[in-house]
């Protein structure tokens, strides 16, 4: 099984699509549940991630491991149903670069990671309208991630939690924020709940949070 | 144990021992090392970088005689420009900014800016800024150049005319995210070679490409063939490019300048590219994380800069403000941290201008 869990992993760093398909299709003749299947997987994805970040992998290679990934989803997806196993399934997340600020490139990014993890991730674009965000709330979303590049705009990130704990959700939704000028400092002072510094970082702790 | 006053990458004071400020310098060099495959700081040097830190004014300088070349980005949007825009609210004219940069605050080089900050803007108002940059340079003494990013987020959708690439590659639609990255490529190059020569036909004594890359591999081949038309049409001009970051993001991932994909390059690569495009000075830029210390982020981006300095054949012109060149990312930079970093750049990594 180690085995397996390992060609699985080097699948997905290799980000080639029948890679990865192959290395799912001898995990399941092997026996392995599908659930460990996708965590193997996911870890895969986490390190693809820490190489994108670290200029040794680049974004076509992370979408290829991801489009892997997805494909082996389609297989392994009802499997996990039948089992009852949910334990991979992870929240809703809407993301977005909040309003009066259009750099969306590390949010894009962040966005992509998230996906590739198994997050539902409902991207919003830029310049984000505050209602926009409480609205996805409203609809479902468990997990709400906003970017901002400027000092002008990262007040929005705070002036969206003010919103949720006006209305009463503020306990009903995990807040992460990033962005060039965000510190884990203005985090802490705005009361998010999580801050990345990179989006390898915002997806290792949109994980552990989530769980 | 004696504790030494220092910062973090978001600016917040801590007070740190020598041991931990020794291993942080350690720690932010291995980074880079690891990072780009460039040599580990001497000893020499890590006893500097220790003694910069640790010194116990707030202000520290260069010794007379290592003093470099002051290079100004963003023009007079430093002054008109508000906090979050690298400015101080202040509405003066471009006029009056570049007189005050030269005689006031000791601008080495100067730069006229466009609002935007951006190559695309820029061409429905070339003539104002033919005429601006005309009439400042009948006044100015230093060099006056024209400045701006090239910006290729500008030709994505939304606000340009081709796709995407991170909302196509989401989709998995990932050769036509490589293909809209090239035509940007392509567009970009073509505005530069628009708009840089009329500037320098209006007086520009250059050109300064700024935040280059800042969109990723395809805004930097942009960018690298925009210079190499501006060095055929201008010969004489002098042209400065500076990144956007230590590492070209990979969002092509394999488009390439003159044989070479740009994805994935360090300073002490990138410079070489620059190079051979035309440009006459490079700016590096190393990243500041806001979770390290100063010690950790100094060490980190001298080991990648002072490589580059080693690896070039022109200046090397370091860009030092908030969030790069190991200054904590804050909206007025701390004078103690701005003023360590500068002088470990001179002195440790022998950047020829800031």
């Amino acid at each position: 099984m180690a085995d397996n869990k390992k060609a699985l992993h080097d699948a997905v760093i290799a980000y080639k699509v029948d890679g990865i398909k192959e290395a799912v299709d001898n995990a399941r003749k092997a026996g392995m549940p599908a659930g460990e299947i996708i965590d193997a997987m996911g870890d895969g994805m986490t390190e693809v991630g820490i190489l994108f970040e670290r200029g040794k992998l680049f974004l076509p290679h992370v979408l290829s491991a991801a489009q892997g990934m997805k494909s082996a989803m389609e297989v392994l997806g009802p499997e996990l149903k039948d089992s009852g196993d949910a334990s991979t399934k992870r929240a809703s997340v809407v993301m977005g670069t909040v309003e009066g600020d259009v750099h969306d490139i590390g949010k894009s990014i962040c966005s992509t990671m998230l996906q590739c993890a198994g997050f539902d991730v409902h991207d919003l674009g830029r310049d984000v309208a505050k209602s926009a965000f409480i609205n996805e709330i409203k609809g479902g979303c468990t997990m709400c991630g906003m970017s901002a590049l400027m000092t002008t705009t990262m007040t929005v990130q705070r002036d969206v939690i003010e919103i949720l704990k006006a209305e009463g959700m503020r306990d009903k939704v995990i807040v992460m924020v990033g962005g060039a000028p965000v510190t884990q400092a203005y985090a802490d002072k705005i009361g998010a709940d999580l801050y990345g510094e990179t989006a390898s970082e915002t997806t290792s702790k949109a994980k552990a949070i989530s769980k | 144990m004696t504790q030494f006053y220092t910062r973090m990458g978001d600016g917040k004071r801590v007070t740190l021992t020598k041991e931990q400020i020794l291993n942080d310098i350690q720690a932010g060099m291995a980074d880079a090392a690891d990072m780009a495959g460039v040599p580990d700081l001497t000893a020499n040097d890590i006893e500097m970088l220790f003694e910069i830190i640790s010194n116990k004014n707030r202000i520290v300088g260069v010794e007379p005689g290592n003093e470099v070349i002051v290079s100004y980005d963003i023009g007079q949007l430093d002054f008109t420009g508000d906090n979050g825009n690298s400015g101080n609210g202040v509405d003066v004219g471009r006029m009056e900014a570049a007189l005050l940069h030269e005689r006031a605050l000791g601008a080495d080089t100067f730069e006229l800016a466009h609002a935007d900050y951006s190559i695309k803007p820029v061409k429905p108002v070339i003539a104002c800024e033919m005429q601006a940059m005309e009439e400042i340079q009948n006044e100015i003494v230093i060099p006056y150049f024209y400045g701006a990013m090239p910006n290729a987020g500008l030709y994505y959708a939304p606000d340009g005319p081709y796709g995407n690439p991170a909302d196509l590659m989401r989709e998995f639609r990932i050769e036509e995210a490589m293909k809209a990255a090239e035509l940007t490529a392509e567009h970009l190059a073509k505005d530069i070679e628009y708009v840089a020569p009329k500037l320098v036909a209006a007086g520009a004594d250059g050109f300064n490409f700024d935040t280059t890359a800042s969109a990723g591999d395809a805004d930097f081949v942009g960018t690298l063939y925009g210079v190499e038309a501006l060095r055929k049409a201008c010969p004489e001009t002098y042209i400065m490019l500076g990144m956007a970051g230590e590492s070209v993001m990979g969002i092509h991932g394999s488009i390439e300048y003159r044989g070479e994909a740009v994805a994935g390059k360090y300073p002490h690569q990138q410079v070489k590219m620059a190079e051979k495009a035309g440009a006459n000075v490079f700016g590096p830029v190393v990243n500041t994380n806001t979770s390290k210390s100063l010690a950790w982020n100094m060490a980190r981006s001298v080991t990648f800069v002072k490589e580059c300095v080693k690896a070039a054949s022109i200046p090397c012109h370091v860009n030092m403000g908030m969030g790069v060149g190991g200054i904590p990312m804050w909206e007025t930079a701390p004078i103690d941290a701005v003023t360590r970093c500068n002088k470990a750049m001179v002195e440790v990594a022998k950047v020829d201008g800031v």
